[in-house]
């Protein structure tokens, strides 16, 4: 008796393990409703991300500038030291044809970890700026946009390179996302870098992105726009 | 000591030569600007601060950030004069590139001031190229079409740089430019243009971050010529007049009545009190005659009193006879009123009138209306007085000077007459004529042939001529005003209808004719009759006055000519003491018939 019962039961087991109908997959939650999900094609995807990137560099610009207009009279002050931005040692790209060298697995990645890279240290920014009172509460907001969306473009690139995982465009060899280092804006020096310095430094950096994305479209997804 | 002295004093005498003759070491370049056309390649400019007036040379040196090593700049030539081109080798982007110009001469040379570059914001870009504008017709009208293309360097394909396009166009005689941005496009359509006019466009690009690029070639378009039908235009205007024409019919039909006032002013009605058609209806002839008759005039009262129980005759020489016409016969007897009082009467009655009236009525009548009209005419005329016998045709004068009216036929016993008492209701019957004797004197006769009066003057008709002049108004003047040339009492002599002659002539006599018999010296006063009506065979009738003890010798005027009395002729004349009225006519009380009721009022 017991021995058939539980002959039944592994049986039963059994056919529910191989009943494919049973499995439980994930489904997107769609928020239009039943009826009919709009699922982001990967053009649209980009487009998202890259007028987000472009948003991004624009406020850096802006404040960059204005930053450079009350707090630095002369462009070639004496003082304008450059230091190294912490995120020089990330090997980008610095013409058109290095950046078409690179594949598309590899420049995914420098944008990851470029914008991964500045998680921190523009909070440190928006710290430094909203108690300093040189700066009105106007860039002090704006630097706090701009941090987070440096934080939202990471989460989008990251969505991106999944899909692009998703519909095979991107090989494995990407590396987990997560494992971008969060780095210290620390100079080579050790010491931590003026505001106007990392101003300068988001700047330069969000026009790589910005670039770089595009790039990255109009070599997956060239529509329209390329 | 001393040659380091003489050395230096050497020195200074030497640039004092030497900026005596004009030359010195090259000037400070300056860096104007670097422009990079595509994002892959640079070209820096500068301009020199003057050569010292000694040939100078310039070198361009940079270095990179954060990097010491000073590099010289690779190409002097490609770009121009005083320029320096970076190809893609040494182009970096996001890169600092610090840049200085050494100008150099032979006495010395000069450094510009630094200059910081990334590449990346430097980017001016070529214009667009291709540039075509071409009309396009549409339903709505025509537009121009304007398509380019992207500057040959910039590599947008692959997304390394985006470029957005900016038109401009111009109309000609337009001072101003309008631009249009067209963002990353490369077509644009130009609507509002106006007709027949050449229209210049031109297209410039700007990368995402950078500079402008120049605006292309004017490219030049012709607008053709055409007629904008702007369709809700018209219907907005036909909407409005059709309000406007809605509008102006209510106004019309609301004011229609004033409107019909104004453009149709009513005719006035008729002043003359016609027939009233009630009254007709209503078959009263009495009352219908009775509105036509002024009241009062004529005298209704004491008709006894205007019938002349006799016929006076003046004998005056005052008096002026009535001319009659040449065909009158020598009977005739003029005769003139002796007032002229003219109130009261009809046109036709008026003397100056009477002649144009007379005109008028004239055909058919022939001799009757010449002789009417003449005597008409001369009716006025005055006559000769004393020695103007009746034979003689003579015109009438008016004593006065003014026109006489119609000879007084009733004379004397006219005083007590009502002054009021105008018009004699007579009817025309032929007057009892005067028959002049040959010692009589003139006098007021008035001859009236009775044959020439027409049927219908008998009937009153219409002719107020031959009314007025068969018109027993003769006493009226005698009766208004006492004619001055009334003679008194004893000078009336009295006629009497001796016979009708066969022309239809009523010859009088005067009572104090000795031809008279004197059988009728009893009936003195009384010997005469009164006529009451005129038979449709122009038979006199006259009325028997049953008072008077004379009865009918005087009475019968007809084909007798000498009858005895006792023996009245078969007269066509007959006497009637009571006649039917004709018709029309109104008999009064004592007999005598009243012509004015027919008589059209005036």
């Amino acid at each position: 008796m017991s021995r058939s019962l539980k002959q039944v039961a592994v049986l039963l087991v059994a056919l529910l393990c191989l009943d494919p109908h049973s499995r439980v997959s994930s489904a997107p939650i769609c928020t239009h409703g039943p009826s009919g999900c709009h699922v982001p094609s990967l053009a649209d995807l980009f487009d998202r991300v890259i007028q987000h990137s472009a948003r991004m560099h624009s406020v850096s610009n802006d404040l960059h500038s204005e930053f450079e207009q009350y707090f630095l009279p002369s462009k070639n002050h004496i003082g304008k030291i450059y230091r190294k931005c912490h995120t020089s040692n990330i090997l980008t790209p610095n013409g058109k044809e290095n950046a078409q060298k690179l594949a598309r697995e590899e420049l995914t990645e420098v944008i990851l970890k470029l914008l991964m890279a500045w998680r921190d240290p523009l909070f440190q920014l928006h710290q430094s700026m909203a108690d300093q009172q040189d700066f009105n509460s106007f860039s002090s907001n704006k630097a706090l946009e701009m941090g987070d969306m440096a934080h939202e473009l990471r989460k989008g690139v990251e969505k991106v390179a999944e899909k692009m995982r998703v519909l095979g465009m991107l090989g494995n060899s990407v590396t987990g996302l997560s494992a971008a280092e969060a780095m210290l804006p620390l100079s080579e020096s050790g010491e931590a870098m003026s505001d106007y310095e990392l101003l300068y430094c988001f700047r330069r950096d969000s026009n790589k992105v910005q670039n770089y994305l595009k790039i990255l479209k109009c070599r997956i997804v060239p529509e329209h726009d390329c | 000591m001393r040659n380091s002295g003489a050395v230096l004093i050497l020195t200074f005498i030497a640039k004092l030569i030497l900026q005596a003759a004009g030359v010195s070491p090259p000037g400070k370049p300056r860096l104007t600007s670097c422009r990079s056309p595509e994002k892959e390649t640079f070209t820096c400019w500068w301009e020199p601060g003057g050569d010292g007036g000694l040939p100078t040379t310039y070198a361009l040196y940079y270095h990179l950030e954060n990097s010491e090593t000073v590099y010289e700049c690779p190409d002097y030539r490609t770009a121009g004069e005083n320029s320096c081109y970076f190809n893609k080798n040494d182009t970096s982007l996001w890169v600092n590139y610090n840049i200085t110009v050494v100008a150099s001469n032979a006495l010395g040379k000069n450094i510009s001031d630094p200059v910081e570059v990334d590449v990346v914001y430097i980017v001016q870009p070529n214009t667009p190229e291709n540039v075509t504008a071409v009309v396009v017709h549409d339903e709505q009208g025509p537009f121009v079409r304007v398509s380019w293309e992207k500057p040959r360097t910039a590599d947008t394909r692959s997304g390394w740089i985006t470029l957005i396009y900016q038109i401009r166009v111009k109309q000609e005689k337009d001072e101003k430019w309008e631009e249009y941005d067209a963002g990353m496009q490369k077509y644009y359509n130009v609507f509002s243009l106006h007709p027949d006019k050449e229209c210049m466009v031109q297209v410039r690009c700007k990368p995402d971050h950078g500079f402008w690029s120049e605006w292309t070639q004017t490219t030049y378009v012709k607008m053709p010529n055409y007629i904008p039908r702007e369709r809700s235009l018209w219907i907005l205007i036909t909407i409005f007049s059709i309000f406007i024409v809605l509008i102006l019919t209510w106004t019309l039909n609301v004011k229609r009545n004033s409107m019909k006032l104004c453009l149709l002013p009513p005719v006035p009605g008729p002043k003359i009190k016609g027939f009233d058609k009630q009254l007709l209806k209503s078959g009263k002839t009495e009352e219908i005659f009775n509105t036509l008759v002024i009241q009062g005039f004529p005298p209704t009262t004491d008709y006894e009193n205007l019938l002349v129980e006799y016929l006076e005759v003046y004998d005056n020489e005052e008096q002026e006879l009535v001319l009659d016409g040449k065909e009158l016969s020598e009977d005739f007897m003029k005769s003139k009123s002796s007032s002229d009082n003219d109130s009261g009467r009809g046109s036709c009655d008026s003397r100056t009138l009477l002649l144009e009236k007379c005109m008028d009525g004239r055909e058919g009548s022939g001799s009757d209306q010449h002789q009417y009209s003449q005597h008409g005419e001369t009716s006025w005329a005055s006559t000769e007085s004393s020695e103007s016998q009746g034979a003689e045709p003579g015109s009438p004068e008016s004593t006065d000077g003014r026109a006489k009216t119609w000879p007084v036929v009733f004379p004397q016993p006219h005083h007590h007459y009502p002054v009021g008492a105008v018009k004699p209701a007579y009817h025309n019957v032929p007057e009892i004529l005067n028959q002049l004797s040959p010692h009589a004197t003139p006098s007021n006769y008035h001859q009236l042939h009775h044959q020439d009066i027409p049927q219908q003057e008998l009937r009153f008709s219409k002719s107020a001529c031959r009314h007025s002049q068969s018109y027993n108004q003769f006493n009226l003047d005698s009766i208004d005003t006492p004619a001055p040339g009334v003679p008194p009492l004893p000078s009336l002599e009295y006629v009497e209808v001796q016979r009708v002659n066969p022309e239809n002539m009523l010859l009088l006599r005067p009572l104090s004719d000795p031809n008279r018999e004197p059988e009728r010296s009893d009936c003195t006063g009384e010997d005469y009759s009164k006529v009451k009506v005129v038979t449709s065979h122009n038979i006199l009738l006259l009325q028997r006055d049953t008072s008077h003890q004379c009865v009918d010798d005087y009475s019968q005027a007809d084909q007798c000519t000498t009858q005895q009395p006792p023996h009245p002729c078969k007269p066509a004349v007959h006497q009637w003491n009571s006649v039917m009225p004709q018709e029309g006519m109104r008999v009064m009380g004592n007999g005598y018939v009243d012509s004015t009721v027919l008589m059209p009022s005036f």
